[in-house]
This record gives structure tokens, sequence and C-alpha cells, in this order.
């Protein structure tokens, strides 16, 4: 039996693990939960020996242990799954399951011997592989299977799986939850890590949730909690973010369906050719939209954030609708349709691997979908690359900004004209270093970048780092703004002002497609959430009925449930 | 940027208010200052100091017909050079110059003596040179492997067919009393004509590098590939562009060296791709991407070409004089290792 008894745990001020304390039977499914951040993977770490406690004892059997290693804690016979895989992906798929003791005779390797004791544990999960077959060339369902086998192979007493199914389509998924039953009746203690609450909670015996790394519910029987009991646990009083603008939403939603009323033929999103007047006529949802949504700034910025979607990009074809219908991509999306009007900020939600991510490739054009076809606001149908995406007035924001956002090494102002002047030459083919620094200044003085436009992006705080990202894309005037996790890792200010400038890009006229690991984000800024469920659109919640509760339960569910 | 503030205080000039310190010094600083803030400064000090040296044991070093040889000769491999610096600054490498300097310039003479007019020479290399490239760089597309293996290939293989074509032999007998030799290979207005070209190159390539978005692109993608791709920047047509340039410098530089020397040597390229990649890297252009100077790379051949001088005037024996000049590589490099190191201080302080 395994015993954690209170475990405390600082990361420099940062109390991950308060006090905590978990007790695994032997022959139970014990289910750990709890939301990001909240102290789940710490306490698994500290289990497994990879991190000590500042506090607080891991008891095996009744006698209190302390790994150095998590090769030490499988040879006590607890065995760790982790979230991050940990392959040798130019190894071949044996050496990967006996990575910490290969079966030997002397200096040599015994294959034989290694495959005989693996075969049959790979048939138990249904894993079809050949042992000469590299790692790296896996698919990653197989990879993290290979990652359990390895596990299994130490013929644990504790098995401690961490978001084992996240990769995992259907089948694979029923055979690993079997194979789980199958060791809770040999007598295994199983602690199961998992954002997918259906899942574990049909095949947990007990559970136990983290919240800001406090115990709040400890070892419960299954049989007594619901999912809306759970998700409430997991997330305590903690305030619900509800869309700032309930009632600009009437208009919204007005304009809206007066725009889809209209009789057929004109509902398509104008020629390249239509007469400007033409779509000048076109009602606007984000003028009514402004006056709900933005009381709460001060009145310089909303005069600032009023111009901008009074101005509209000049020379571009005006914003229709991003149409996507019935796309299906291999492993990743089925048969998925949406449609995103300019104006309206549509969240895309889901748990990893859910799909919403592999939708944010297709439409910028970095997937191919296998069936079916997507209609950019430009009018343009699908784009075979991300750059046709990038010159049909598609924007790209990411939270990794480091890596795909910016040039750390390069003056801001370079940052800032990478799109329009560099990428898409849209200033001809003589390029004016003042003309771009005076544009960057403005853009920067608009988005409250406080900097000067020569330094080096990487000299500059996460947060006017992110604002740079957007301040390139603005620059290149986009139809369609997607983004993805655009907040990770800045400050609550910050956070704020971004949310604010989301907003009034999608009042001046942009579509708006925002996928987001924070359910808070969805819900202060969508009007529609789009649920993603194993690589489908299983639901959706609409302005008055987000909160980041409903948007917690129903990507875990996959289930929106209508109050 | 790892410099903070506080640093930068504690470093402020130590010398700023001693009293004997003259207006004269001071303006001389801050032109050193200017030069060395250049991203070729340091190349331009190095080769400047390393004439002067030289011409302080053997005054004849400068005079103007000597130094005119060096920068001449210095001229192919400067052509070369500053494609080079391109290249690096979108981290890639093209090991095939010297060998696509050498077959552009056979395939002139080759044309020139089964009866061309020779001034078509001029752009049937060039576009020779830019056909080269460009088989080089659909071998890196098409086949995927990295420009340096891909270029590996293609230098033997250019090579190979330059020998083939001249027989092994040098393709003698061409008319030299033709203008085209005349004026290419002969002086314009006080000066070689591939001096000239060279400048022109220079000027050309350095605006290109700076103005253009072409020149922004590779910069930025030697600087950030994945950020370069996530904002529309097409990595695979730029690197075509940027090899296929490289190519037709290449044939400049051949075009040229068939009319200085009045004859196609086929083995007149080899060994050339590592001395220009050398001069560029010595120019400035750091081999992690991102940056590039043209003219450092110009300048970066000269320095090659007067140290390689300056051996025989000293009367260094032939068999020390390859030595010599890795020394004066590793010499170089370091010097302006720390020369950046300085100016990335004083612009951490500006900031």
């Amino acid at each position: 039996m395994l015993e954690v008894r209170g475990i405390t745990k600082a990361y420099g001020g940062v109390t991950a693990l308060r006090e905590a304390s978990l007790r695994v039977r032997p022959g139970t499914v014990h289910a750990l939960l709890g939301e990001n951040g909240a102290g789940k993977s710490t306490l698994v770490k500290i289990i497994a020996g990879a991190e000590r406690p500042d506090s607080g004892v891991v008891l095996l059997d009744g006698i209190a242990v302390s790994f150095a290693s998590t090769a030490e804690a499988a040879r006590s016979g607890v065995a760790v799954v982790s979230q991050e895989l940990a392959l040798f992906p130019d190894l071949d798929v044996l050496l990967n399951l006996f990575a910490a003791g290969p079966i030997c005779r002397g200096p040599l390797l015994r294959r034989s011997a290694m495959a005989g004791r693996a075969a049959p544990v790979l048939a138990e999960l249904g894993l079809e592989v050949g042992f000469r077959q590299l790692a790296g060339s896996l698919p990653l369902a197989d990879r993290q299977r290979i990652e359990i086998a390895r596990a299994l192979l130490t013929s644990p007493r504790i098995l401690i799986l961490d978001e084992p199914t996240s990769a995992q389509e259907a089948a694979g998924t029923e055979n690993l939850l079997n194979v789980v039953r199958v060791l809770r009746d040999r007598g295994v203690g199983v602690v199961f890590v998992s954002h997918i609450l259906e899942e574990v909670l049909s095949l947990s015996d007990e559970v136990t949730i983290l919240r800001d790394g406090a115990v709040v519910v400890a070892g419960a029987g299954r049989s007594s909690l619901t999912i809306p009991m759970v998700v409430a646990a997991m997330l305590g009083d903690r305030k619900l973010y509800a869309h700032p603008a309930a009632d600009g939403r009437a208009v919204t939603r007005a304009v809206a369906d007066a725009e889809t009323a209209r009789p057929p033929g004109t509902a398509d999103p104008p020629e390249a050719g239509a007469p400007p007047e033409a779509a000048a006529a076109r009602p606007r949802p984000a003028a009514f939209h402004d006056h709900g949504n933005f009381d709460a700034l001060e009145p310089a910025e909303t005069s600032v954030l009023m111009e901008t979607a009074a101005a509209g990009p000049p020379g571009m074809r005006a914003a229709g609708d991003l149409r996507v219908e019935h796309v299906s991509v291999r492993r990743r999306l089925d048969d998925v349709s949406l449609t995103a009007r300019p104006g309206e900020v549509v969240g895309l939600a889901g748990l990893a691997g859910a799909g919403q991510r592999a939708l944010l490739d297709v439409v910028r054009g970095l997937s191919r979908p296998r069936r079916g076809t997507v209609r950019l606001p430009s009018g343009a149908v699908c784009p075979r690359r991300f750059r046709l995406a990038v010159a049909q007035g598609v924007a790209l924001v990411t939270g990794d900004r480091r890596r795909f956002g910016l040039m750390l090494d390069k003056p801001v102002w370079e940052n800032i004209g990478q799109v329009r002047s560099v990428a898409l030459a849209r200033d001809g083919i003589y390029i004016r270093r003042s003309v771009l620094q005076a544009r960057a200044r403005d853009q920067m003085e608009r988005l409250g970048i406080r900097a000067a436009a020569g330094a080096p992006a990487g000299s500059l705080s996460g947060g006017n780092q992110q604002k740079a990202v957007f301040a390139k894309w603005l620059e290149a005037e986009p139809q369609m703004l997607v983004l993805d996790d655009p907040t990770r890792g800045v400050d609550v200010g910050a956070k704020a002002e971004m949310h604010r400038l989301i907003r009034s890009i999608a009042a001046s006229g942009a579509v708006v497609l925002l996928c987001s690991t924070e359910a808070d984000e969805l819900a202060s800024l969508c009007e529609r959430v789009l649920v993603f469920y194993r690589g489908r659109i299983t639901g959706e919640l609409t302005a008055p009925g987000i909160d980041s509760r409903a948007v917690l339960e129903a990507i875990n569910t996959g289930q929106v449930v209508h109050v | 940027m790892k410099t903070g503030p506080g640093r930068d205080l504690a470093r402020e000039e130590p010398d700023s208010g001693l009293p004997w310190r003259s207006a004269a010094t001071d303006l001389g600083r801050t032109a050193v200052r200017r030069l060395t803030d250049l991203e070729s400064g340091s190349v331009i000090v190095a080769t400047l100091v390393l004439v002067v040296v030289v011409g302080a044991f053997h005054p004849d070093f400068l005079a103007a017909t000597q130094l005119t040889q060096v920068v001449q000769q210095a001229a192919f491999i400067g052509l070369l050079a500053v494609g080079t610096s391109f290249l690096l600054a979108m981290r890639e490498i093209d090991l095939s110059i010297g060998s696509m300097f050498g077959l552009t310039l056979i395939i002139g003479a080759v044309a020139i003596h089964s009866g061309m007019n020779p001034w078509l020479a001029v752009p049937v290399c060039v576009l020779a040179g830019a056909g080269l490239g460009l088989v080089n760089a659909l071998l890196v597309q098409g086949i995927k492997i990295p420009a340096i293996i891909a270029t590996l290939g293609t230098l033997s293989l250019y090579s190979g067919l330059a020998e083939a074509l001249a027989n092994g032999q040098q393709i003698t007998g061409l008319p030299i009393g033709n203008s085209f030799f005349v004026v290419l290979g002969g002086d314009e207005l006080g000066l070689p004509t591939s001096i000239w070209v060279l400048l022109v190159v220079v000027g050309v390539l350095t605006a290109v590098l700076r103005l253009t978005p072409f020149g922004y692109r590779v910069r930025a993608i030697g600087s950030n590939p994945e950020a370069a791709t996530f904002s529309g920047i097409s990595i695979p047509r730029v690197r075509v562009q940027a090899l296929v340039l490289m190519g037709a410098l290449c044939g400049v530089a051949g075009v040229l060296g068939l009319a200085f020397y009045d004859s196609g040597d086929p083995s007149i390229g080899t060994g050339s791709e590592l001395t220009a990649i050398a001069a560029a890297i010595i120019g400035g252009t750091p081999l992690i991407g991102g940056s590039a100077t043209v003219l450092g790379a110009a300048v970066g051949a000269i320095l090659l070409g007067v140290v390689s001088s300056a051996l025989v005037f000293f009367n260094v024996p032939l068999n020390w004089s390859a030595f010599a000049t890795g020394a004066v590589i590793i010499l170089a490099v370091s010097m302006d290792s720390l020369l950046r190191q300085g100016r990335r201080r004083r612009q951490a302080r500006q900031h």
C-alpha cells in the first residue's frame, strides 16, 4: 500500500503542494484530479522520486521511503508513466522497452529473451508494432502505449498513469482501460491522473481532488460523486468569469440573424471585384457591438478602438464569414463544420488532442483536410500553405512567442514590419527603414508596448513581447485572427489589456477564432464556444451561458448541459 | 541583453573626466568607434593595420600598383564571399562555389574557343552559373537534404565536369586581342575592371540585403526560421533564390576570371570555396545566421589576399604559407569576437 502524508512543496515563493495526503490501496484504481497547476504533477513527481518534498513522508507498505530516482522507485515497485513522453526516438521499440535494464548475457544483449518477455505485454495493450521499428517513427498513440508497456514490464505494485489516454483513439483507450482493470484484479494499486472526467470516473474506485495544492476531496468513494460535484470541487468558490457584454449581445444576435436571413445569393461573401459600396453597405455588427462591449474601458481607449473599427483596413476586400464544411483530418478531425462571422469571437475548446488545434491547422494552411472545404473570409478556398493563408488575410498569434512569434535578436520595428513589408512585400521591393520604424512606433503606442522601437525584441517583458506579436499581425491588416493560447505566461494586467485588444479587433470586423487552455479566457472573450471532443464538435455554449465551470464541464464530458 | 543597467553603469568610461584628453583624440575615438560599430568595422580595421604593418617592413608593398594587384587578385574570391554572406545569413552554406567558378569559366572558354562572340560569354557564364545554382537548389528541395551535403556532392560533380569539358587541359588559343579580353581583363578608369565589378556588386547586394523584402527575408530566416515560416515567409522559396544568386555570382567571377587569365584552366576554382567562406566569416557574418555584411565579406577576401602577398614579401617558405593563412584567420576571428562583445555592451547601454 502507498501512503503519502502531509507533503508540502514550494518552488521559489510558490507553494505547489500544501499538506497533501493520498492513500492508494492495493487492488484499487485511485483517481487524482485537479485543474492545471493544482499540484497533481508535483505530487506524482514526489512519489516517483523525481522531486523531494519540503516536508511530509511517502510510505510504502508502512515503511517511509525516499527514492533518489525514478529508477530506484521502479525497483521498489512504483512505476510512473509520465505525461511528457520519455522515449528514445532513434532506438528501436525493444530497446526502448528495456531502456532501464536490458537483459544481457555478458556484454551482449539478448534480444530474444527481451522479446519473449515483452510480447505478452504488448498483446495485452493491443499494440501491434515490430520490435525493430524505431520509436520515433511511430504515431503518438503507439509511443504512449510503449511507455505504458515499459512501466508494466517492471511488474509494479503501484502504477501511476499521468494522462495516459490523452493521445489515444477510442480503441486504444478501451484497451488501456481494460489493462488497468486487469491490473486492479491482480492487486496492483493504480493512480490515474486524467482530464477526461467521464473516463476516470467510470474506472476509479476512489477519488482524490486537489485544488491550489491542497486536498479538497480525500479518497472519496466513486459512488458518492457526480461530474458536476467533481468540477465544483476542482474549481472551488473561485469567481466565475462571465462574458462582460451580456446586454450588447441581443443586438449582435439580431444583426447576425438578419445577415443570415438575407435571400440566397446575396448571402455569399462579396466577390473580389464587387463594388466597394456594396461592401460598405453591409451591416457591421462591429459598430453595434462596440457600445455594449466597451463601457468598461477608459473613454480615451474607447475612442481609439472606435476609430480602428470605423477606419477599416484600406485596400482590402470586406471580410466575409469563415466557413468550414464537413472537414476531416486523418486521426485528428472527424466531419467538423462551423461558420464564424466578422465581429465575432468564436472559442474552440477541448482537451489536448480533442481536435481544436487540428482545426486551427486547417484554417491556417498547415494541414490539409482529407475531406471537406474551408472558405476563408477573403473568399479564398482552403489554403494549401501557411504563406498563402497569410496572403489571404489570416493572422496567427501563438502563445509560444519565443519560438514562433518573434526574432528575439532583431529590433522591435523589424519584427512588427515582418508580415506586412517583408513576407507579403506589400510596400513594394524597397523597404524604407524610417517608414517601418514610424509605423512600428504607431502600433506600439496604440497597443501600449512600453519599449524603444530599436530595442531587441528579446529584451522586452513577456507581456510586451506578446503585444509585439499582435502588432506585427495588425500591421498586416488581417481579416481573420487565429489565436492559439494568446496570453500564455503573461501577467494579469497585460492579459486584461490583450483581452481588450482582441475585442477591439473583432469589433473592427475581423473573424476571430480563439483556442485557449484557460477556461476563464474563453468565458470572458467569446460569444460562442464550440466544444471539441475526440475530433468532433459535440456542442456549443452560447453567450450568457458561458462561464469557466460550464466550459470545463463541457470539454471534460463532451456534452453541453443546457441550463 | 544579459548586461543589465547596473553593470553598464559600472563600466562607464573610466577616463571620461581626464583633463589631458584633447578634442582631437575625442574625434579620433568617435571615428574609430563608429567604424567598429559597423558590422564590417573590425575587418576593415584589421586589413588597414595589416597593410600598414607590412608596409612598415616593406615600403614597396604600399605602392599603388602592388595594392591594386592584391585587390584585383582578391576580387574573384570576393565575389564568391559576398554571395556566401547571404547564405550564411540564412544558415545555409554552398560548398560548390569554387567549382561553379571554375565550371562557368570553362564553359565560357569552350564557347569562345568554338567561335562564339567573346562578349556573349558574359550572359552565357552568368546564366550558366545561375543554372548550376538552380541545380543545387533543386537537389536541396527535391531530395530534402541540407545544402552543405548537396553542394559537397556538386563540388565534385561540377569540377569533374569542368575537367571533362576541358579535356583535362588548359584551353588556350582564345582571341585575346578581342575587346572582351582587353576591357574585362584590363583596366578602366585607372582600376582593373574586376575591381569595378566587385564594387558595383557590393553596392547592389548591400542594397538588396538592407532595403528589399528578399534581404529582410534572408535575415529573418537566419534569425528564427520558425517565426519566419509563421509570418508567411516561404523558406524553400527564399533558399532557391539565394542559391541561384550564389550561382550567378560564381558566373560573374567566372567570366571575369576568363577575361583576366586569357585562358581556361579547369582547376582554377579548386579550393577557393573554403577561402571564400573564411572571407565571409572574417568579414563579420556570423555562422549562427540572422545578419550579414556584404562589404565585410569583400574586405575579408582582400584581407586574405593581403596575407598571401605579404607572405611572399616576408619570404615565408611556401610550405608554411597555409599555416600562416590559418593563423591569420584565427587571429581575425578572435579579434572580431572581442570587438563584437564590446559593441553588444554599448548597444545594451543605449536601451
